[in-house]
């Protein structure tokens, strides 16, 4: 899967500002990588890019060989491949559950993928018995927490058996308990093969979210591109991109500075 | 990063002299968080009732709707108030076997019956709307005895018993089934699917923007310290207003990105109905059975 752009601008943006400036990547079937960079860099941009839900005004993305823009999306066999194969987990839980049900909420990928209610159901019942939510099926989403949204969530994706996962700021917002369990839950799809692909800003759980970390910056640039410990040594521009800060404090008579993050004191 | 000298000295809470301000009433930020909330309470409840194990939980909504509406159709046919008081204590006794709260029943039925029932068919009762023979006397009126006549006063009985036994029997269909399967119902039935699809998204997309509502108006309230006047409250409401249509376009926006990323085309796709079971069908007979013996009753007190 290749993807190449030189510029990009979402469809409600109306400032004059690119969303994302002259990036260029390569992604391979199986790997884990995180794009990571400051609120506001564009990673959620390139992640829609990826899905084909909004495109590159200059440059292109191609996919399983064939270009993916509007039009191509328009053929409803490459639309129906293109989708059942890429899943994306929006951040926001509240936007991706939408049906009246969580059961009706599952069924809606395998559904749309054409297949018949029975292979539906069959899956909508080893999703919910796979991510422990056997228990919500029948819930409406008011009634859910937003952490049993988010499971609800990656289930309505989990059920359409993609090849890649794309996960936007997956931790964020998200409490200590299902944190860890979705991290666990990422490591075990990227170990069945998925291709998974993130956007973070968490430092902390980066080593286990990606073997491939991408820096974007402020100004909507690739940075650096490296495994995660090597990412996360380079302070400076971890630093540059407003990523971490620096930090200066006393122990006792001793006052020092250095760069402040989850990583390190 | 340097704080400024303010942000370090506590500010004067209460007055240095200790006297008390004088109270004052609940404000529109007030009475708006506690109507959110209790929006939210009630749809709970309705749920929690829809949820319950009991007689009318239990029937197909499908088998529900389509019996129901037989009834309605028989409530709408009989012409005789003690049949209509017989239905209408036949709507009680399925309440309690749903195990709903008879008061919290007959209040939501007849709450509504006075005021929209009760106007329309108060001057049916009067003599001079329907001729006939005066049981309670109010005058003269240019020369002539005004008053409510026995004809009317049946009449006002008719209407109002089968306007209260086709309310009791739509309440008892909306508190023994919850929102969603009442939808699942409707499809199954050949109801349009796009517009059940709307109907069910606006329905859950309420609640999380009636939460977004009652955060606003709480945040308001939290940094609050003296009373707003109308128009600072004027002001805020449209503010508030604004931002949440903002919120709710960019909300849609990426709802139809969620939808369009899980195959979403345009086309409706939903899961199939469950099976009726022997249940249905007995439910269904008792409610063919209910609607003959009525009619057949209806029928035997004569026109």
């Amino acid at each position: 899967m290749t993807r190449s752009s030189s510029s990009t601008r979402s469809p409600t943006d109306i400032s004059t500002a690119l969303d994302l400036d002259r990036v260029s990547l390569r992604i391979n079937s199986g790997d884990k990588i995180a794009f990571v960079g400051a609120n506001g860099c564009g990673k959620s941009t390139l992640l829609k890019i990826l899905d084909g839900l909004v495109y590159p005004t200059s440059g292109t993305y191609r996919a399983y060989g064939a270009d993916v823009t509007e039009t191509t999306l328009e053929d409803e066999q490459f639309n129906e491949a293109f989708r059942s194969r890429i899943g994306f987990i929006f951040q926001n839980s509240d936007a991706q559950v939408f049906s009246p049900t969580v059961r009706d909420e599952i069924a809606f990928g395998p559904l749309n993928m054409g297949l018949s209610t029975d292979e539906a159901e069959t899956r909508v019942t080893d999703t919910l018995a796979m991510l422990e939510i056997t228990d919500l099926a029948d819930r409406a989403p008011y009634q859910l927490s937003g952490g049993q949204k988010k499971r609800v969530a990656i289930a309505s994706v989990l059920a359409m058996n993609p090849e890649v996962l794309l996960f936007d700021e997956p931790t964020a917002t998200l409490d200590p308990r299902t944190k860890q369990w979705l991290t666990e839950l990422i490591v075990e799809l990227s170990h069945a093969g998925k291709t998974i692909v993130l956007a973070t800003h968490d430092l902390e759980s980066l080593h286990l979210l990606a073997d491939r970390c991408i820096v974007i910056s402020e100004q909507h640039r690739v940075v650096a591109d490296g495994p995660p410990d090597e990412i996360l040594a380079d302070t400076r521009t971890l630093v540059q991109v407003n990523l971490i800060h620096d930090h200066a404090h006393s122990h006792g008579e001793l006052t020092h500075t250095h760069s402040h993050d989850a990583t390190h004191h | 990063m340097t704080a400024p000298a303010w942000l370090l000295q506590n500010e004067i809470g209460l007055c240095p002299c200790g006297c008390i301000g004088k109270r004052s009433k609940g404000s529109y930020i007030d009475k708006t968080i506690a109507g959110g909330a209790g929006l939210i309470r009630q749809a709970m409840f309705a749920e929690d009732t829809a949820s319950q194990r009991a007689l009318l939980q239990q029937v197909d909504p499908r088998v529900k709707v389509v019996t129901l509406i037989g009834l309605l159709i028989t409530a709408a046919l009989v012409r005789h108030v003690p049949v209509l008081a017989a239905m209408y204590l036949g709507t009680l006794a399925l309440a309690v076997a749903s195990r709903l709260s008879l008061t919290f029943f007959v209040k939501r039925v007849w709450l509504f019956i006075p005021i929209f029932t009760g106007i329309v068919v108060l001057p049916a009762t009067f003599s001079f709307i329907t001729h006939g023979h005066i049981v309670v006397s109010l005058g003269t009126w240019f020369g002539s005895r005004v008053g409510l006549t026995s004809q009317g006063l049946r009449s006002a009985a008719l209407m109002v018993t089968r306007v209260a036994v086709s309310i009791s029997l739509v309440v008892l269909l909306t508190l023994t089934t919850p929102w969603n399967r009442l939808l699942a119902a409707l499809r199954t039935m050949r109801a349009p699917r796009l517009f059940l699809l709307v109907l069910a998204m606006a329905y859950r997309y309420l609640f999380h923007l009636l939460g977004t509502v009652t955060d606003m108006f709480t945040a308001r309230k939290a940094r609050q310290v003296n009373r707003s006047t109308m128009t600072e409250g004027r002001r805020f409401v449209a503010a508030s207003a604004g931002a949440l249509f903002a919120k709710s376009h960019a909300l849609a926006e990426e709802v139809h990105m969620a939808m369009i990323a899980r195959g979403f085309t345009g086309n409706v796709r939903t899961l199939g109905p469950s099976r009726i079971v022997a249940r249905d069908w007995a439910w269904t007979i008792a409610c063919v059975g209910a609607a003959i013996v009525f009619l057949g009753a209806d029928r035997a007190l004569g026109r």
